[in-house]
């Protein structure tokens, strides 16, 4: 079952349309990259899903059901811009968002102690949250978010703010909570983290899909066949013995050993370019030049600007 | 626990748990019936020693006395000698700068127009206090009086002073037989001033507190979880709730110190009353009978007003016009991301509110003119002015009913509208609202 289905939404304000005709299907269990550029429609539709506002048109469904109001409880959002009441005591103030979310009093606390403990900050329960440094406030905005359990979880910029290790533990969380069973939306420009930890994405540009699928899917489709050869040898007698079924995109020398990156032409694989070269040149060493998620971002952006 | 009661427990117990509000709650009292205490202070004592220059020009309450050495009185009664006011007469006119350079506080001037203009001129140095010149003006106007009588009529002044009347009238409204209506009035603009004072203290509170989570960002949050409406309404009832609270304690409070103070008062004014008793014997006049009488007046005027009433009516017009004003201010505050935008939307809910004051303190003059009458329906206004009528009393059912059914209904109509653009307002950042704008908002579906 999918965690979201998301149908054909529409959402326009008075003088712009946030998202037109977007589709997105989220696997149950998964962690799921919500990309795009500024401005593109993420956070409108973040908000659709969190209930804030509702689509003009269109259908989402949660697990199986259309989204309705009880799900709130199920659903743990982290926002990219966030706070908390700055005179309020941490502990008081966690209580308060995870009761708004559904939970008892004191299943809160209970919940709350055991993460305070873990997240080795059990001594801030009275602090202020005007007396905690930004990182620590975002700490206890994580705990908030994942206290009750969601089944979906949204984090819109999970990692900013925290420094190196904290960002670890944080994904070491989101990783877990995965394990768990919950499924979680990440929102992010953190290409690097796209890469390791989501299992599928969604690219969202100009209010509209532009690309959607698992990881390794959408890096297939991306894939222009490109390999890096390292070589020693002639050079000339290597580009001869290429040929017209090989493009050679760039070349380098370092330290004598020859570096050149190629592009296979349709139907032809690496077996082919490895049967023409062999036996001219010293291979040393062939890697597949698969884009990276940044590549793939940037490229998919630039096609769909160019088009429009 | 239904979400709104959550969001109002939170509002609730962080502002009381506040020390602001504590400090507040119990000093408030003290320091109004403090403030009190000075302006009657103020007004009523006067520390001065007056020393006391009467020119006579006339000769008409002076004459020359050839033993003395100097102009006397023709009544030593009227001007007594006090430890606090000395009087000495004169013909003639000190000049300005031995007047000022002088030791009188005071110098009056009595000139030809005395009779037909009854003027005359008091001159001082530093402004006499209000006790202190109609002090000074009784006395004058007594020796003048007794002049009067004595060279035009053929009576002596005792038989003048008991002839002459000094009408009091008093108001009897022949339909309920009640008196003191004015008086009443003035009680009942007392609950409008405090209505009035609550409304704009804790409807800024309410502003205070959306933009604070507004610019905070939890807003995003919270609104993850609970509905932006209920979110606004949890606040609204649960500042309203610390607004409530704030004026129960008070009550009791001042019904506390009242109590003190009316039994230090009344063993205080026993004494006052023996040497206004005295003071009066040698005057002849029944001060002491009168004050006792004033005494007795406030009673009655107090027992007249229908207190279950009045308490009620002050609670439900409070409910009704903060929730009204409320609603309008949280409104603003979820519009505005910044202070500098705020004062193109305060100004149109300061003025009715400003304008709801006035109206009220006006119809004390006029309880029941048309003014009065039509305010009190109009529900901007109503909760201040119907507080002054209701007081007087006469206010019949149906004349309530509907006015509070209109408040009523524009209390929901206004919520809605409020919620409408609070909604949208909570979390729209970085644009400067404008009216067209909020416009949109109110079209935005949910």
């Amino acid at each position: 079952m999918n965690a979201l289905d998301i149908t054909a939404i529409h959402k326009s304000y008075a003088n712009h349309t946030a998202l037109n005709d977007v589709s997105v299907h989220m696997p149950e269990g998964s962690i799921f990259g919500l990309l795009g550029p500024n401005g593109a429609g993420k956070t409108s539709l973040i908000r659709i899903i969190n209930q804030i506002t509702a689509p003009d048109s269109g259908e989402v469904k949660f697990f199986g059901k259309p989204l309705a109001p009880e799900h709130v409880h199920q659903i743990g959002y982290l926002p990219e811009e966030r706070g908390l009441y700055k005179k309020m005591k941490i502990g008081e103030q966690a209580v308060y968002l995870a009761r708004l979310k559904g939970m008892s009093k004191d299943e809160a606390r209970r919940e709350l102690k055991a993460w305070f403990e873990r997240f080795e900050i059990g001594d801030w329960w009275n602090k202020k949250v005007e007396e905690l440094s930004k990182g620590m406030a975002q700490k206890v905005q994580f705990i908030s978010t994942v206290l009750h359990k969601p089944k979906l979880l949204i984090l819109d910029e999970p990692f900013s703010g925290f420094d190196p290790i904290n960002a670890a533990l944080i994904r070491s969380e989101i990783l877990r909570l995965r394990e768990e069973g919950a499924s979680i939306i990440l929102s992010t420009h953190n290409m690097a983290s796209v890469e390791e930890i989501c299992d599928h994405i969604a690219l969202i540009n100009k209010s509209r899909v532009v690309l959607e699928g698992s990881v390794n899917e959408v890096r297939q489709r991306f894939d222009n066949h490109e390999y890096r050869i390292r070589f020693s040898g002639n050079l000339i007698a290597f580009t001869n013995a290429l040929g017209a079924n090989f493009i050679l995109n760039d070349q380098q020398q370092v330290e004598g050993i020859n570096e050149c990156t190629l592009q296979l032409k349709p139907g032809l694989r690496l077996n082919d370019l490895l049967k023409s070269v062999v036996d001219h040149v010293d291979i040393h060493e062939v890697v597949p030049k698969i884009p990276s998620m940044n590549e793939i971002f940037i490229r998919a952006v630039k096609t769909e600007n160019a088009q429009a | 626990m239904s979400k709104i009661s959550l969001v109002i427990g939170r509002e609730y117990s962080s502002r009381v748990k506040k020390r602001s509000f504590i400090i507040m709650t119990l000093v408030g009292p003290i320091l109004f019936a403090a403030l009190m205490a000075v302006a009657i202070f103020v007004t009523q004592a006067d520390q001065t020693d007056h020393k006391v220059l009467v020119v006579d020009t006339t000769g008409v309450i002076t004459h020359y006395n050839e033993s003395v050495g100097a102009y006397v009185p023709n009544c030593i009664d009227c001007f007594p000698e006090r430890s606090d006011y000395v009087w000495r007469f004169s013909n003639a006119q000190l000049s300005d700068s031995s007047f000022i350079n002088g030791d009188y506080t005071v110098m009056i001037e009595l000139y030809d127009d005395l009779y037909v203009h009854k003027q005359a001129n008091l001159y001082y140095k530093t402004v006499p206090s209000v006790s202190a010149t109609s002090y000074m003006e009784g006395r004058i106007e007594q020796a003048v009086e007794r002049a009067r009588v004595m060279n035009e009529a053929t009576l002596d002044y005792e038989t003048y002073k008991r002839l002459k009347v000094d009408l009091n009238l008093n108001k009897i409204n022949i339909e309920k037989g009640e008196t003191y209506e004015q008086e009443r009035a003035a009680i009942g603009l007392g609950f409008a001033v405090v209505i009035f004072f609550f409304i704009f203290l804790f409807g800024a509170y309410v502003m205070r507190g959306v933009m604070e989570e507004k610019s905070n960002r939890i807003v995003e949050v919270i609104v993850s979880s609970v509905k932006p409406f209920q979110l606004m309404m949890g606040k609204i009832i649960g500042i309203g709730l610390v607004a409530l609270t704030q004026i129960l304690i008070w009550v009791v409070f001042s019904f506390f110190i009242f109590t003190i103070a009316g039994v230090l008062f009344e063993a205080g004014s026993l004494n006052s009353m023996m040497e206004t008793a005295e003071l009066a014997n040698q005057q002849g006049a029944n001060a002491d009978f009168e004050s006792y009488l004033a005494q007795q007046e406030g009673v009655k005027l107090l027992l007249e007003i229908n207190w279950p009433l009045m308490l009620t009516m002050f609670v439900v017009y409070f409910v009704g016009g903060y929730l009204i004003y409320a609603g309008l201010f949280a409104a603003i505050g979820s519009a505005v991301d910044d202070e500098n935008d705020l004062q193109q939307f305060m100004t149109p809910v300061m003025l009715p509110l400003m304008f709801s004051y006035f109206v009220s303190i006006m119809s004390v003059n006029n309880p029941e003119g048309f003014a009065a009458q039509l305010f009190s329906y109009i529900p901007f206004t109503s909760p201040t002015v119907m507080m002054v009528r209701v007081a007087i009393g006469g206010v019949s059912v149906w004349e309530l009913l509907a006015s509070i059914a209109i408040l009523g209904v524009t209390c929901f109509g206004l919520i809605w509208f409020a919620g409408k653009i609070y909604r949208t307002g909570i979390l729209m950042y970085g644009k400067r609202p404008t009216y067209k704008e909020l416009w949109k908002w109110l079209k935005y579906k949910s």
